[in-house]
Formats: C-alpha cells, sequence, structure tokens
C-alpha cells in the first residue's frame, strides 16, 4: 500500500479522528457514570443511615433499647446487601454493628472508625482485604445523647459495571475503525475515480492530438476546476508548439532568399570562361555549402510541417513491396560500397500511408546503414508483422552506435560521431525526418545497436484495418 | 523571346535576367506586383516569371489579373513556400510550373525552356551529342555506331543529361526527374550512377562526353560546344 497516496492519507485521518472522538466519548461517558452511580449509593446509603437514625430514635423512645440490635438487623438486613451499619455513641462504643455480609467479603468489623466533628460527610476506606468501602457518616442525636451512625457499601458493583462499560467500549472501538477505515477507503476511492478518468482522458494527449480538449465534469467543484485548467494549459502549449512550429517554418522559407541569390551569383561566376581552375574549384566547394544549405532547410521544413500535423496522402499500400522495389533501387549505392545488400518481405502488409513518405523511410534507413556500414559489410531489410503491427527493419554489420548516443540518435542534427559523419555529407536530419514520418503514421521507430557489432532500425507501422 | 520577371529581390532579379540575356531573351523586370500587372498586360510577353512574395500586390492576386486579360501567357511561379497544397492552389489558379526557391538556374532556364516548347526538350525520336545517339523509340544508346548496353535508370539518366545537352544539370534535378522526392536524402545515388554510365559510355573512349561541374552537377555535351 502506498502510504504517501491521498486514499490512504485522507482514509488515515479520517479514521484516526473518528476513533479519537470515540475515545474521548467513552472517557467522558465513563467518569460521568462513575460520578452518577456512586451519588446514587452515597444517596441511598445516606438515607438509610437516617432510617437507622430514626428507628433508634423511636426504639429509645420506647424504651426498647436493649432488642435495639436485634430489630435493626431484621428491619435493615444490611448483611444481605452487602452494606454495613455502625451506630457509635459518643464515648466511642459501638451500640450496633451489622454482621459479616452475606458474601464474606464485607466484615463491618475490620472497616477502621471515622470520627466525623459536625456536620455529615462521605468518606471512603480500604478493608485490609483491600477492598474500597464507600461510607456515609451521619451524626444522630435522641434525646441529648450523641451518635454515629455509618453507613457503608462495597464499591465492587460499580466497579462492575464500569468495567462493562470499558469491555463494550474495547470491542466496539476496533470495529468502528475498521468500519471508518473500510469505508472511508471505498469513498475515496469513489471520489478519485474521477480523478482517474481525467488523468486517462489527459493521457491520451500528445503533440499529435495537442487540440483535443479534456471533458469538463460540471461538478462545480475541484475537479471541474482542475479539468478546466488543464485545458487551460494545453491551449497554452498548442499555442506554443504551433508558433515553434510556425517559426521554424518562417526561418525556412526566409532563408531561401539569399540562398537564391547566393547560388545564383556562385552559378553565373562558374559560367566564366576565364576561371582559373583553382578559382573554379573554390567556388564549387562554396555551391557544395549552399546546396547543402538548401538541404537542411528543406529538411527542416518538412519536420516543422509533419510535427504540424500536415495532412499526409494516406492511401493503402503493402509495405513489403515498397520495402523490396525501395532496396532494390538503393542495391547500386550499396554494390558500389561492396556491401551485400539483401532483402524479404512477407506478403501482403496492408498499411494507411503515404507512399512517397515511407519510401522516404526505406531510402534514409538505407542511406543511414550504407553509410555506417564498411566495405564488404551487408544490409538486411525485411518486412513482415509483429503482434498486430507492421514491422520495417533494416540491420546492418557496420560501426555500431554508441550506446551513450543510442537515445540521441532521433534528435535534430545529432551525430553519433562528429567527424566522419560530417565527412559523408549528411545533415544530421535523416533519422528525424525517419521518426517525424513515423510519428505521423501513428507508428514508432526503434534502434538497437552494439559496437562494431551493427545497428538494426526497427520501424513499427499500424496494420491497415479491414 | 521577350520574358517579363516580376520579382522584387534585386540581386534575385538581376541574375535571373543576367541569365536569360545571355540566353538570348529580351528581358523586362518589375520590382512590385502592381507595375507587374501594369507591364503584363499593356505589353506582349511570350513567358512571365512570378515571384509570390511581392510588396503591395502580392503574386497570387497578379497571376490572378493577369488570367483575366491573358489566358494563354505561360506563367512560371516562384516561391520560397513549398508546400504542397500552396503549388495545387497556384497551378489551378493559372501557373503553367512552379520552382521553389532555391533552384538551380539551370533549372530555371530548363523549365523556361520547356515552357516556351522550343529547343532540345522537344520530344524528338532521338538525340544525339558527338558520336552519342540515343533512340526514344527503340531505347536503344550508340557510341561511335556501337551499341551501349544501360539498365532502365541509366537509360533514363543519360537521355534527361541529352535532353538538355550543354546545361549544367544539379543533382536535385536529376532526382526530381530521374527518381522522385523521396530520394532526396540519398543523393549518393546520383552519383554512383553517373560513374556507372561514364564508365560505358566515356571510359572507352578518348573523347569525353559527361563533365562534372563541381557543386552544380554534371552536363553532357561535345566539348567544342
Amino acid at each position: 500500500m502506498n502510504i504517501r497516496s491521498l486514499r490512504f492519507c485522507l482514509t488515515a485521518w479520517y479514521a484516526g479522528l473518528l476513533v479519537c472522538v470515540v475515545a474521548l466519548f467513552g472517557t467522558a461517558v465513563y467518569f460521568g457514570l462513575e460520578r452518577y452511580l456512586e451519588k446514587t449509593v452515597r444517596a441511598a446509603l445516606s438515607e438509610q443511615a437516617r432510617a437507622v437514625g430514626e428507628e433508634i430514635n423511636e426504639q429509645i423512645t420506647e424504651n426498647r433499647f436493649p432488642s435495639l440490635v436485634k430489630h435493626l438487623n431484621e428491619k435493615f438486613a444490611p448483611h444481605l446487601n452487602a452494606r454495613f451499619i455502625r451506630v457509635t455513641d459518643a464515648s466511642g462504643t459501638a451500640v450496633y454493628l451489622s454482621k459479616l455480609s452475606s458474601d464474606g467479603l464485607l466484615d463491618p468489623s475490620l472497616v477502621p472508625r471515622v470520627h466525623p466533628e459536625g456536620e455529615e460527610y462521605s468518606t471512603e476506606v480500604f478493608l485490609p482485604n483491600g477492598k474500597r468501602v464507600l461510607v456515609q457518616v451521619v451524626p444522630f442525636s435522641v434525646s441529648g445523647k450523641k451518635y454515629i451512625i455509618e453507613a457503608g457499601s462495597l464499591y465492587a458493583p460499580l466497579e462492575a459495571v464500569l468495567d462493562g462499560l470499558i469491555a463494550i467500549f474495547a470491542l466496539g472501538l476496533p470495529v468502528l475503525a475498521a468500519v471508518a477505515i473500510g469505508g472511508g477507503y471505498f469513498l475515496m476511492r469513489r471520489a478519485l475515480i474521477q480523478v482517474d478518468e481525467i488523468t486517462i482522458q489527459a493521457e491520451r494527449i500528445s503533440s499529435d492530438n495537442l487540440s483535443a480538449r479534456l471533458p469538463v465534469p460540471a461538478t462545480g467543484d475541484e475537479l471541474e476546476r482542475l479539468t478546466l485548467a488543464l485545458n487551460r494549459m494545453m491551449s497554452r502549449l498548442e499555442d506554443a508548439f504551433q508558433h515553434i512550429n510556425r517559426f521554424s517554418a518562417d526561418v525556412s522559407h526566409e532563408l531561401r532568399t539569399p540562398l537564391t541569390i547566393l547560388r545564383g551569383e556562385l552559378e553565373a561566376l562558374v559560367h566564366h570562361e576565364d576561371l582559373s581552375p583553382g578559382l573554379l574549384d573554390q567556388i564549387g566547394s562554396a555551391l557544395e555549402e549552399t546546396e547543402r544549405l538548401r538541404t537542411i532547410i528543406d529538411q527542416l521544413l518538412v519536420i516543422s510541417r509533419l510535427d504540424a500535423g500536415d495532412v499526409l496522402q494516406k492511401v493503402p499500400l503493402d509495405l513489403g513491396r515498397l520495402a523490396l522495389s525501395t532496396a532494390e533501387q538503393m542495391q547500386v549505392v550499396a554494390e558500389e560500397k561492396s556491401i551485400k545488400l539483401s532483402y524479404s518481405a512477407e506478403p501482403g502488409i496492408q498499411v494507411e500511408g503515404d507512399p512517397s513518405r515511407l519510401k522516404q523511410v526505406v531510402v534514409n534507413l538505407l542511406d543511414n546503414a550504407i553509410r555506417y556500414t564498411s566495405e564488404g559489410g551487408s544490409i538486411f531489410v525485411s518486412a513482415g508483422r509483429r503482434n498486430g503491427s507492421a514491422v520495417l527493419t533494416v540491420a546492418d554489420n557496420g560501426t555500431g552506435i554508441p550506446p551513450e548516443a543510442l537515445s540521441h540518435v532521433f534528435e535534430r542534427f545529432y551525430r553519433a560521431d562528429k567527424a566522419r559523419s560530417r565527412y559523408s555529407g549528411g545533415a544530421g536530419l535523416g533519422l528525424s525526418i525517419v521518426n517525424a514520418i513515423c510519428t505521423a503514421h501513428r507508428g514508432e521507430i526503434e534502434v538497437s545497436s552494439a559496437e562494431g557489432v551493427g545497428t538494426t532500425m526497427t520501424v513499427l507501422l499500424p496494420l491497415a484495418k479491414n | 523571346m521577350r520574358v517579363l520577371l516580376v520579382e522584387d529581390e534585386s540581386k534575385v532579379a538581376r541574375f535571373i535576367a543576367r541569365g536569360l540575356t545571355e540566353e538570348r531573351y529580351a528581358v523586362d523586370t518589375a520590382a512590385d506586383g502592381t507595375s507587374g500587372v501594369e507591364l503584363a498586360t499593356t505589353y506582349h510577353y511570350d513567358i512571365v516569371i512570378l515571384d509570390l512574395m511581392l510588396p503591395g500586390l502580392n503574386g497570387t492576386e497578379v497571376l490572378r489579373q493577369i488570367r483575366r486579360k491573358d489566358t494563354s501567357v505561360p506563367v512560371l511561379v516562384l516561391s520560397a513556400r513549398d508546400a504542397l497544397d500552396d503549388k495545387v492552389g497556384h497551378m489551378e489558379l493559372g501557373a503553367d510550373d512552379y520552382l521553389t526557391k532555391p533552384f538551380a538556374l539551370a533549372e530555371l532556364l530548363v523549365r523556361v525552356k520547356v515552357l516556351l516548347r522550343r529547343g532540345p526538350v522537344n520530344r524528338a525520336s532521338s538525340l544525339r551529342v558527338g558520336d552519342l545517339e540515343l533512340d526514344r523509340i527503340t531505347q536503344q544508346v550508340k557510341r561511335g555506331g556501337r551499341r551501349v548496353e544501360l539498365t532502365g535508370k541509366e537509360y533514363s539518366l543519360l537521355e534527361y543529361l541529352m535532353a538538355n545537352a550543354g546545361r549544367v544539370i544539379s543533382r536535385s534535378m536529376i532526382i526530381e526527374h530521374v527518381w522522385d522526392q523521396s530520394f532526396d536524402g540519398a543523393s549518393g545515388i546520383v552519383d554512383v550512377y553517373l560513374g556507372r554510365l561514364r564508365s560505358k559510355i566515356d571510359q572507352p573512349f578518348e573523347q569525353k562526353l559527361i563533365r562534372t561541374v563541381r557543386g552544380v552537377g554534371y552536363s553532357i555535351s561535345n566539348g567544342d560546344s
């Protein structure tokens, strides 16, 4: 699980907060209940103490004092209710002491005596066996004689109730947390599905269809704002993209006129009869450079037009046949360098494409292969199908491309080996054009190469549907 | 033959005019669209060479106005743009040919000649340069009376050179006529074929007919001309 994900964070926060709130609530309930129970027990004890006092008063008045103990035992039976009652006179002598409680836990004789001054008050004591006892002390006087009535009760029953409450919370809280996490996770997923959809739509947009826009959900919330912001960003990107394309097209056009002049003037010079051979050679060299400039400008224009989504003249065609006939025409160039050029193609590989552009792909790849294969080498051109795509490969056993250059070979003006390729006369745009043509056909080009072993260029194009 | 050149770049206009004058054409030059239309509609020209990017009236509008008055004069359009639809659009407006800058002067001259339907580009059934003969009907080539066996592409290349004998033909012209634009990236192919053609046509003979003009291209001629 990704602990940095939005879904995890929000779910964790949500569940954590819920558990905290419930725990706080439980604590409040616990202490509230404890207070309430203690208050109720004390009220009952206090009442009983008074009732005992009334009874004593009555017994003394009627002069039945000797049977007082028996009478109180019968009337209140504190030992049966796990309570104790003790009545002490002013001298400290116990006038009445209840019996050992029926469960044997509360032995009244072991309850330490408390001597209050004045009013009734509440206290608690601990028995030698560790039991906590709530005691209500009520002073009482009968016909001038002062008595102290102590009524007590074990704290244990209250504890049992409170323990039950804790047990309920202890069991309930994990269940509650689990439900909160599960529910939160599910709800977050539902909310994030929309984000996922936007992501999928956004992934489909590339430089080929920059004019496409995301469908905007009319939710009036963050998602709508996100989509609108993405759409605006794409508009800006599209503008920038078009600007660059227009710029390189404009530059190419603007360069043509001075180049025309340069070339025209130089050509006119060549036709002069009285030039020395050395001068003619220099002018020829300058003319060669103007020709190279022209080639670069033309190729840049081709690339910028392909990038701008220039409409290709797409027709159904047999890629194998196109590759074979083109390779056949390039055969002579290979032979000139004593390179063995062989080719094979599966029959009937139908693709939708611009024939002259695709031919250019084969020509440029072959030109490149011939350029970087030394005399006596071999080149193999093949066309076939793989995983539902049309595949064109041009493989040579030439010098190969160094690994650090491999990812750059389709970049404009990139040269793997600067000195040698300049000598070979390429402009460094051949593979960029191939790449641009492949992209314009919704295909792609792959390169694999090992230095000293050779290079394989693989073009993948979508097969024609029929 | 009278040529109207409508071109605002004075340097381009100058070298085109010079090239045409050397070929014994009479050249009038207009430096903007308005005067171009004025000249074209006032005088009779055998051909109009029209640049598309002009101040004032642009080339497209000039072409439209010329065509309104005169439907027959051949118009060769020069442009720094080579977008295909641009080309098609102007052909539909009545341009007869379209040449993209930068061009070789030789190519311009060849195209002018084609448009004027004169010179060696006409479809003569046989071409001859010195003792080299090419029969367009049987597609046979003879030098000094002896048969020379050529492959298809070698024949096309030789025919193109001989049809423009005496002119320097650039590599890109050869690629465009003998192959197609797809081979632009592999200009080495022209040199290879030229080398083969030379070994068959020239090598066995003392007089070399095919000449390389460095930086410009190739030409075939009888030497003395």
